[in-house]
C-alpha cells in the first residue's frame, strides 16, 4: 500500500517526462524536415510572384496566383523545346535500356558459354569507371564519326550508361524463375525469343518497373553528355537548356524560378508517386555500384 | 546453379549472339574505347587543330607541377571531408532517431529528406544560387529577419568561404542516400537485440553506440566509399554553382579537366587530367577500402 503511493507519483513523473522527450523529438525533427524541403518550397511558391512583388520582399508568399514567369519561361524562354528534347531522350533511352538490359541479362542467367565471364566482368568493371574522363575521347569520337548534333546523339551514351546497373537487375532477378518454365517451353516447340519476352518477361514486372523508373530519372536529369555532345540550341536538353536560360534572364528572379520549378516538376510527380520503389532501388544501386 | 540444368537447354550460336551483341557493342563503343583513347590523347600535346605530337609522359609531369590541379583536388578534399563529417555525422544520428518509437510521421521525413537526391545536379545547384544570393538570397533574408546580420557572408564571391558554401548543397541534396543504406542496415538488425539491451539497462545513446553503431558498420563503409568517389568527381554543382570562381578558389578536378580540354581547348592536357582525377579518386577508395578492413581486423 504505501509502496504504491510512493511510485505512482514517480512513474507518472517519469512517464510525463518521457512523452515531452518525445514531443521535443517530434518538433525538432519536423524543424529538421522543414528547413531541408524549404529551398525547394521557397522557389516554388516565389516562382508564382511577380518581379516587383519579389523584389520587394523575398521571403512573401505571393499575393495573387501570377503564372506569367510560367509563360515567359516557357514561351519567350523556349523550356517547351528543351522539355520536348528531354522526354524524346528519356523514353526512347528508357526503351532501349529495359530491352537490351533484358536481353543480356536473360543470356547472362540462363546460359552458360565461353566469353561469359569476360561480359559480365566488363559490365561490372564499367560501373566504376568515372563519366568525366570519358567526355573528351567521347566528344573526339562523336566529333570524328560525325554523330554530334543528331537527333539521337544523346541516346547511345544514355544507354550504355545505364546498361550496367539494369543488366544485373535483370540478371539477378530472372535467376529467381525457375528454370523449369524455360524447359517446358522450349519442349512445346516455343522458340528463345517467344519464351523469353512472352514468358519470362511479365514475370520481371517488378524488376522491369525499377529500371524503368532509375534510368527515367537518370536521363532527364543528365548534364556532362548534353553540354559537350550537342552544341545546336533547338537539340538541347533541360539541364543545358537551363544554364542557357540562366544567361538569358539572369535578373529575372522569379522567370528563372518559374523555369526550375519547370524542370522539377516531372521528377517530382514521378518520385512521389513511386518513392518507395524509387528509394529502395537507388540504395540497392548505389550499394552494387 | 547446376551444371546439367544449365546445359539442357542449348542456345543456337546466333540466338546468343542477337541477344548479346547489340547491347555489348553499345556499350564499348561508349565506354571501353574511349577509356584507352583517352589515355593515347594524354600522351600528345593535342590543343585545337589537326596538330597532334607525341610528346610521351610530358603532360603528366606537367600536372605534378600544375598549381591549379593540386588546388582543385585540395578542394575536392575539403569537400570530401565535408561531406564525410557532416553528412554521414546527421545521418547517423537521424538513424538513431528513427529508430526512436516516439518519433511520427517517419514516412513523411523519409520522403522529404530523400527528395533532393531526385533532382538534377543542375537544379539543385541553380536553387542555391537562389538561396546564396547577396541581395535577393534566401539565406541572407532569413539571417536579417532573424537579427544574426553579423552572419551574414559573401556566399559565393569571398575566396575564402565559397568553398564551404559550395559543400552545403552537395551534403544536402544526398543526405538521403548514407540515410537510407543506414536504415536498411539497421532493419536487419532483430528487435530481441535491442529488447534485450534495454532489459540490461542500455539507455539511448549506449544502444546507438555500442549496437547500432558497430551493427551498421559495413554498409556505412558502402556509404563512405560511394561518398568519396562520388565527391571526388563533383562537376555539376560547381559549374553551375560558381564555375569553380572566384578566380580558382572553388575550382574542383573534374570541372578542371572540362574547362582545360573544351574552354581553352587543350584537348590532350584536358585527357592526362581527366586519367590524373580517375587515378586520384580509385587511389583514394583504395586506400580507404585498406584503412577500413584494418580498422575491422583489430
Amino acid at each position: 500500500m504505501n509502496n504504491s503511493s510512493v511510485h505512482a507519483p514517480n512513474s507518472y513523473l517519469r512517464h510525463l517526462g518521457s512523452s515531452i522527450g518525445a514531443l521535443l523529438l517530434n518538433i525538432a525533427m519536423l524543424a529538421f524536415s522543414i528547413t531541408c524541403i524549404f529551398p525547394i518550397v521557397w522557389i516554388m511558391y516565389s516562382s508564382l510572384k511577380t518581379k516587383d512583388e519579389f523584389m520587394l520582399d523575398i521571403m512573401s508568399l505571393p499575393g495573387s496566383l501570377n503564372f506569367d514567369n510560367y509563360y515567359t519561361a516557357f514561351v519567350e524562354g523556349e523550356m517547351h523545346v528543351y522539355f520536348a528534347n528531354s522526354i524524346f531522350n528519356s523514353v526512347v533511352t528508357v526503351l532501349i535500356v529495359i530491352f537490351l538490359s533484358f536481353c543480356v541479362g536473360y543470356a547472362l542467367s540462363r546460359y552458360q558459354f565461353r566469353g561469359r565471364n569476360v561480359i559480365y566482368t566488363l559490365f561490372l568493371a564499367g560501373m566504376m569507371i568515372p563519366v568525366y574522363s570519358l567526355l573528351v575521347p567521347l566528344f573526339i569520337q562523336f566529333k570524328t564519326l560525325n554523330l554530334t548534333d543528331k537527333m539521337g546523339t544523346l541516346i547511345l551514351p544514355y544507354v550504355a550508361i545505364r546498361l550496367p546497373l539494369a543488366i544485373f537487375l535483370f540478371e539477378s532477378f530472372v535467376r529467381t524463375i525457375p528454370r523449369e518454365l524455360d524447359e517446358a517451353a522450349y519442349i512445346d516447340g516455343a522458340h528463345t525469343f517467344f519464351t523469353m519476352w512472352r514468358i519470362i518477361f511479365p514475370l520481371c514486372k517488378p524488376v522491369t518497373s525499377t529500371v524503368l523508373i532509375l534510368a527515367f530519372l537518370d536521363t532527364w536529369n543528365e548534364f556532362p553528355f548534353a553540354l559537350v555532345l550537342i552544341t545546336q540550341r533547338s537539340l538541347r536538353t533541360l539541364p543545358v537548356g537551363l544554364t542557357d536560360f540562366y544567361g538569358q534572364f539572369t535578373a529575372e528572379y522569379t522567370t528563372l524560378m518559374a523555369a526550375l520549378v519547370l524542370s522539377m516538376l516531372p521528377v517530382m510527380i514521378v518520385y512521389l508517386a513511386f518513392r518507395k520503389q524509387i528509394i529502395q532501388g537507388m540504395t540497392a544501386g548505389a550499394v552494387k555500384g | 546453379m547446376q551444371p546439367n540444368n544449365a546445359a539442357s537447354i542449348k542456345p543456337r550460336k546466333a540466338v546468343l549472339a542477337a541477344l548479346l551483341l547489340p547491347g555489348v557493342a553499345i556499350y564499348v563503343f561508349i565506354t571501353i574505347i574511349p577509356l584507352f583513347t583517352a589515355f593515347g590523347y594524354s600522351l600528345t600535346n593535342w590543343a585545337i587543330g589537326p596538330n597532334r605530337d607525341f610528346i610521351g609522359f610530358d603532360n603528366y609531369v606537367r600536372l605534378m607541377g600544375d598549381s591549379v590541379f593540386w588546388q582543385a583536388f585540395r578542394n575536392n578534399l575539403v569537400i570530401v571531408a565535408g561531406n564525410l563529417i557532416v553528412q554521414m555525422g546527421i545521418a547517423f544520428l537521424l538513424t538513431v532517431l528513427f529508430m526512436s518509437r516516439a518519433m511520427r510521421g517517419k514516412e513523411f521525413h523519409r520522403t522529404v529528406i530523400f527528395l533532393p537526391v531526385v533532382l538534377s545536379a543542375v537544379v539543385v545547384g541553380f536553387i542555391w544560387q537562389m538561396v546564396y544570393s547577396n541581395n535577393f538570397g534566401m539565406l541572407n533574408a532569413v539571417l536579417r529577419s532573424l537579427n544574426m546580420d553579423s552572419l551574414i557572408r559573401l556566399w559565393l564571391d569571398d575566396p575564402k568561404q565559397v568553398i564551404y558554401s559550395v559543400t552545403l548543397p552537395l551534403i544536402w541534396q544526398y543526405l538521403g542516400v548514407p540515410l537510407m543504406i543506414f536504415m536498411s542496415a539497421v532493419q536487419g538488425i532483430s528487435k530481441e537485440v535491442y529488447e534485450v539491451c534495454e532489459i540490461d539497462g542500455a539507455t539511448g545513446v549506449k544502444k546507438a553506440i555500442y549496437i547500432t553503431f558497430p551493427l551498421i558498420y559495413s554498409s556505412m563503409k558502402v556509404a563512405v566509399m560511394l561518398s568519396i568517389s562520388s565527391n571526388m568527381l563533383v562537376f555539376s554543382h560547381i559549374l553551375v554553382l560558381t564555375g569553380g570562381g572566384p578566380g580558382t578558389s572553388s575550382m574542383v578536378l573534374a570541372l578542371y579537366s572540362y574547362s582545360t580540354s573544351f574552354t581553352r581547348m587543350q584537348l590532350g592536357y584536358g585527357s592526362a587530367i581527366a586519367i590524373g582525377v580517375f587515378i586520384l579518386s580509385f587511389g583514394l577508395v583504395l586506400i580507404f577500402k585498406k584503412l577500413a578492413e584494418v580498422g575491422q581486423s583489430e
